[in-house]
């Protein structure tokens, strides 16, 4: 009942103790403040926006098994086969164009991913979709540079295994 | 029940007609010189509690951070004890959120030293010599003072649906029974009371927290994938089966920990990736 008649009491005696200044022009000087600091953050979040009313649940994605749950075990699988592959060409003592191609190609793909998931975290299409797909499409031509570069390594010199073996042995 | 609301509100309106400006309930007022600092003793204890303040009124300026000291002797042991204090008797316009200073309503998460806590669970450092520095949850939309807005993470809870869904009745008709065994499945999950601590402490759910979901999210998520009477596992799992809901989580484990009611949010977000890989 009384709360009725309590908040515009109470905000008829904050308008009265507020400073003159404050009160003319309001709008004016609290966007001369915000843009009189500097920017120095990088990103800076955005105001806030909320998608629908406060009762709505967030949309729920379509889903995705290649970019989800597939492209997790994908991930998982290579780091896991990374391991014994990088040992064994040592251990063994044993050199295999097989394994070496096999090698390359698991080192390719995993940082690839890696990448891929640093850009995916850091440059949100949203946020900023130009230098997101600038990010994609550099990645996507180190990725293949690097591939081709690997794939002459192997055919026309030592290949990578046997260089490392050189450079560790010099 | 229509009469009843007229006349309420006519009286209302003519209310203040009656109450005489003097009597106008208007704010707090705070005793010059009744602060700890001011009336200190040889044996008192006193601490610098560094506040985050920033007033929505006033959105212009800058927020800063505010000191109170405080004598430990005349102060409870928690740091919520020493909020309310300095709200009661010092500064009655700083603002926080609290409700059952047990740690199980999760409305007192906060940034404390550091470290995302709920204050009613969080000691007071008992060295004088350092400074408490308390923060509104990090990287949250402040309301005012130390009160995030947690309306997206209201909004992602919905999304997933945190109900049990059946489509054939019970056996007898009364309750969904579920073995022991399966029951002990949801331990450490059911604990979780949302005080959005460990999703506010991902820095995955910093840079993305519109389209992951964040670990208390996920937490309550495998709740309901755990859980043995819930039917449509299949429906929750496509749901979280994209590049974001879920796989922005890298395993920091800021998560599991700061949460304050010891729970570990990072061995269900692993669950969940297990359960979505062998789909």
């Amino acid at each position: 009942m009384a709360s009725f008649a309590r908040p515009s009491l109470l905000r008829q005696t904050l308008a009265t103790t507020r400073s003159p200044i404050l009160r003319q022009n309001v709008g004016v000087s609290q966007a001369v403040a915000f843009h009189a600091s500097a920017r120095k953050q990088i990103l800076p979040p955005l105001p806030q926006t909320l998608n629908g009313t406060m009762n709505e649940p967030v949309p729920v994605p379509k889903p995705h098994p290649s970019e989800g749950s597939y492209h997790w075990t994908f991930e998982r699988a290579v780091c896991v086969g990374l391991i014994p592959l990088s040992i064994a060409p040592f251990a063994a003592g044993s050199l295999n164009p097989v394994m070496d191609a096999v090698l390359c190609s698991l080192l390719v793909a995993h940082s690839h991913v890696g990448f891929q998931a640093a850009i995916i975290d850091y440059f949100r299409p949203q946020r900023v979709p130009k230098f997101h797909a600038l990010c994609v499409w550099l990645l996507r031509g180190f990725t293949l540079t690097t591939a081709v570069g690997l794939y002459e390594f192997e055919t026309n010199d030592v290949g990578i295994t046997e260089a490392l073996r050189r450079i560790w042995n010099a | 029940m229509a009469s009843l609301r007229t006349t309420s509100r006519l009286f209302a309106a003519s209310r203040p007609l009656f109450r005489p400006a003097t009597f106008a309930r208007s704010y707090a007022t705070v005793e010059a010189g009744s602060t700890d600092a001011a009336n200190a003793g040889p044996e008192a204890k006193l601490k610098t509690f560094k506040v985050y303040r920033w007033n929505p009124d006033t959105p212009s300026e800058k927020p800063t951070m505010q000191s109170y000291q405080l004598d430990l002797n005349k102060t409870g042991p928690m740091m919520l004890d020493a909020l309310i204090r300095i709200k009661n008797e010092q500064d009655p316009t700083l603002t926080f959120r609290r409700s059952c200073r047990e740690g199980i309503c999760g409305s007192c998460a906060m940034n404390i030293d550091g470290v995302n806590t709920l204050a009613c669970l969080c000691r007071i450092p008992t060295d004088t010599a350092s400074e408490s520095r308390i923060y509104p949850l990090p990287h949250t939309y402040v309301v005012k003072d130390l009160v995030p807005d947690l309306t997206l993470f209201y909004k992602q809870y919905k999304s997933i649906k945190p109900y049990l869904q059946r489509d054939t009745p019970s056996p007898d008709g009364l309750e969904n029974r579920q073995s022991p065994e399966d029951r002990k499945k949801l331990d450490g999950l059911y604990e979780c009371i949302l005080c959005a601590c460990c999703s506010t402490s991902c820095p995955s759910y910093w840079w993305n927290s519109e389209e992951y979901l964040g670990p208390a999210i996920l937490l309550q998520s495998y709740r309901w994938l755990a859980d043995s009477r819930d039917e449509r596992t299949a429906e929750r799992k496509a749901a979280l089966d994209n590049s974001m809901s879920v796989y922005r989580c890298h395993t920091i484990l800021n998560c599991t920990r700061t949460c304050p009611k010891g729970l570990n949010p990072g061995r269900a977000i692993a669950e969940t990736k297990k359960m979505l890989a062998s789909m």
